[in-house]
């Protein structure tokens, strides 16, 4: 492939939410659930982006509640995906840019591409198109937002729904009393893990919607691929009252069940980080998918929160090295 | 200026990528189709090919990749066999069903279980119901050309369809042959830019693919079905103008051997026809009326064309070179699909028809194989009935 000098975008630091552009490229026309996290967060990402946008939208309750037919709420090109397949439509679509530029094709400047899949379309059954994505090193921001549950089927269990949590697909019963008896996955350090090509990996949560912002723009200032892990709490999934859905974004740090970090290069940077954090019981109470919980079990997530405290103050004074590193320059 | 070389079906099949200047090519490794790739990954290393030329992780992300790269308007090409085929599967109605014409190259590869690499259609066939164009060569010149026609034909406003462009694994793929190569101005006046209606440009922004309501569904699969309809139209001019431009003589859909005057006829796909023809005209010098009926296009299926062609033979044998288990008539698909086409023939034209399993695994067909053909189809016409719809080539009990 020849040397070629590709037109990237440049993005200014939104200053507060107050500051935030008044353009929306998200916009009504789709029939979410009301206190839709996953909706909120398509709504910032949009923003924050802007017009000169493509977004890969694998199956999901941002497609099937969403893209109703001759009513549709993208602004901007959007295309369904597979929820198998969001990481490879988008290197298509990546590939297709590179080339189509290359050959005077197109003369913009090169368009964000962003997959905004689920947990599942991101780290389940999308894990390897979305991997792949990462090796090969498209300019794509792929997005997992994690309403912590397959929603749109009503309900069942993902990779990254909590332990204790009961879905449809974990009950709870007289043997299996907890419900959800696994930890979740951990999408982004899947990510950092192993994609020597990725510079920038960041966590973020519709709690805090002007770094949920900021963190999109920085994300698509990278001419790599970058990826972000976006909590959207899910007010019919996680049955709390659907006027809560920042304020469990919020809980979910201050209990520290939910870190909010930037990995750069190597280095961590978290953010958010309470002087004295909550019980996590206080998060667990809203919320009715733990309400069959028994003490044990919360002691149980207690003691996982109190991991995570522990691995966020070692990374951020000794960044834990990642191995394979591509050499610079 | 025209050149002549000797090249494999792959090798075949690369040039016409090349000569089409796909523009975003998505690879994987399987048997046989994927020399086809390592041919196309030198033309990009050594910038003979402008084009963005990306490893997939599979059959699934390289069909995965090609509708992204057709959706945000590049040329795309892909290509598998065998078990490829089959692991890509979801992604073919999304395909056709978004109009995104890119190009697959199939060398055919029989099924697992178990593990063969040998040639057989049964890979290819299993997708005929996803709304591809699809169609079969039987020698690496028609290989080039189809890659040529095909992207003609699925991305002409009319059609915008995904093509499959098909050879035989090994008997086609792997066997050099004479392969004329056009000037690359032939190819300009043939093949214009792909032009995509709809693309994903910020410029102009549209939703691809969204959901529907169930009252919805029906039209759009109307619509897809009637792009269909225009399909053959399409084929025919396509294929005149190609002939004209590079000097060919293809009938837009059928291979018609020694068809007029014939008694007994082969039908037939792919490779195998190199040798049917071979046996076709020694049946001939002995006094048998013989003759054979090519495929060049399965999907679309050409119909009349059939039906005309093989109107007033007395027996047709259809060469199964696929499997189609528990079927009507217990063995292949092509004979379901024949005896459809010939059904509303008049009672005194309408040809008995039997089939044969042949080919499979990767199985040559060889003359006495058509030889023991021709004797059944010639006792079918002396006794002036079928008396077996299937015969297992080599495992029949001898009579």
């Amino acid at each position: 492939m020849k040397d070629f000098d590709y037109k990237y975008q440049t993005f200014d630091r939104i200053k507060s939410y107050r500051n935030a552009p008044r353009e929306e490229y998200y916009v009504p026309g789709h029939r979410t659930c009301a206190g839709c996290g996953p909706a909120l967060c398509y709504r910032l990402v949009a923003k924050a982006a802007g017009k000169d946008t493509i977004f890969v939208g694998p199956t999901g309750c941002m497609y099937v509640a969403n893209s109703s037919y001759l009513c549709t709420p993208y602004a901007v090109p959007w295309t369904h995906a597979q929820i198998t397949n969001g990481g490879a439509v988008a290197s298509g679509v990546e590939a297709a840019y590179k080339v189509l530029m290359r050959k005077g094709k197109y003369d913009g400047s090169f368009p964000n591409i962003i997959v905004m899949a689920g947990d599942g379309g991101s780290v389940d059954i999308g894990l390897q198109a979305m991997s792949a994505l990462m090796y090969r090193g498209h300019k794509v921001l792929f997005i997992c937002y994690d309403n912590e549950s397959y929603a749109n089927t009503g309900i069942q269990t993902s990779p990254t729904t909590s332990y204790g949590a009961n879905t449809t697909f974990t009950p709870p019963g007289k043997l299996i009393p907890e419900g959800k008896t696994l930890f979740p996955k951990d999408p982004p350090q899947l990510v950092i893990g192993g994609h020597p090509l990725v510079k920038y990996v960041a966590t973020a949560n519709v709690g805090y919607p002007t770094d949920l912002m900021n963190k999109v723009r920085k994300a698509l200032s990278y001419e790599s691929p970058t990826f972000m892990h976006i909590l959207c709490p899910c007010p019919k999934g996680w049955k709390f009252d659907e006027k809560l859905t920042a304020e469990m974004g919020k809980l979910a740090v201050q209990t520290g069940l939910w870190t909010q970090y930037e990995w750069e290069n190597g280095e961590y940077k978290f953010s958010h980080i309470p002087k004295k954090y909550k019980p996590v019981d206080e998060y667990l109470k809203h919320q009715g998918r733990f309400g069959h919980l028994k003490k044990e079990h919360i002691a149980k997530l207690q003691a996982f929160a109190d991991a995570k405290k522990e691995w966020a103050k070692k990374a951020a004074v000794s960044p834990i090295e990642v191995v394979a590193q591509v050499p610079a320059g | 200026m025209a050149t002549e070389k000797m090249l494999t079906g792959c090798a075949a099949a690369a040039q016409g990528a090349k000569f089409a200047e796909v523009e975003v090519i998505c690879s994987y490794p399987i048997r046989p189709y994927t020399a086809i790739m390592m041919e196309l990954a030198k033309m990009v290393a050594n910038g003979e090919l402008d084009a963005e030329f990306v490893h997939g992780e599979g059959e699934h992300a390289q069909l995965s990749v090609v509708l992204g790269a057709s959706a945000a308007g590049a040329r795309a090409y892909t290509g598998s066999s065998g078990v490829g085929v089959a692991y890509a599967f979801e992604v073919y109605s999304p395909m056709s069903g978004g109009r995104y014409p890119v190009q697959m190259a199939i060398a055919d590869r029989a099924l697992d279980p178990p593990g063969d690499f040998g040639s057989e259609h049964t890979d290819a066939m299993s997708t005929r119901d996803q709304g591809w164009l699809m169609g079969w060569a039987c020698s690496p010149q028609e290989v080039f050309d189809n890659t040529l026609m095909a992207y003609r034909i699925g991305e002409d406003p009319r059609v915008l369809l995904p093509q499959m462009v098909c050879q035989d694994g090994y008997f086609v793929s792997h066997i050099p042959d004479k392969v004329v190569l056009p000037d690359v101005s032939q190819v300009k006046e043939f093949l214009p830019p792909y032009n995509p209606p709809h693309p994903l440009d910020p410029r102009k922004p549209y939703s691809h693919g969204p959901q529907i309501r169930p009252d919805q569904g029906a039209p759009m699969d109307a619509q897809r079905a009637s792009a269909f309809l225009e399909v053959p139209k399409v084929i025919k001019e396509v294929t005149e103008e190609f002939n004209r431009i590079f000097g060919r003589n293809y009938d837009p859909f059928l291979e018609k051997y020694k068809l007029d005057d014939a008694e007994i006829a082969f039908f037939i796909q792919g490779a195998h026809a190199n040798t049917c023809r071979k046996v076709v005209d020694k049946l001939r010098s002995s006094g048998v009326k013989a003759g054979m009926c090519r495929l060049r296009w399965v999907r679309p299926w050409p119909t009349h064309e059939i039906a005309e062609a093989l109107a007033g033979i007395k027996a047709v044998g259809t060469i199964e070179t696929s499997t189609s288990y528990g079927g009507a008539m217990r063995g292949g698909n092509l004979i379901h699909e024949l005896r459809a086409t010939l059904y509303d023939l008049p009672d005194n034209e309408r040809p008995l028809v039997t089939s044969f399993m042949a080919g499979l695994g990767g199985e040559t067909i060889w003359p006495k194989d058509f030889m023991y053909m021709a004797e059944v189809l010639s006792n079918m016409v002396k006794e002036n009935r079928t008396k077996k719809y299937v015969y297992w080539i080599g495992l029949e009990p001898e009579e």
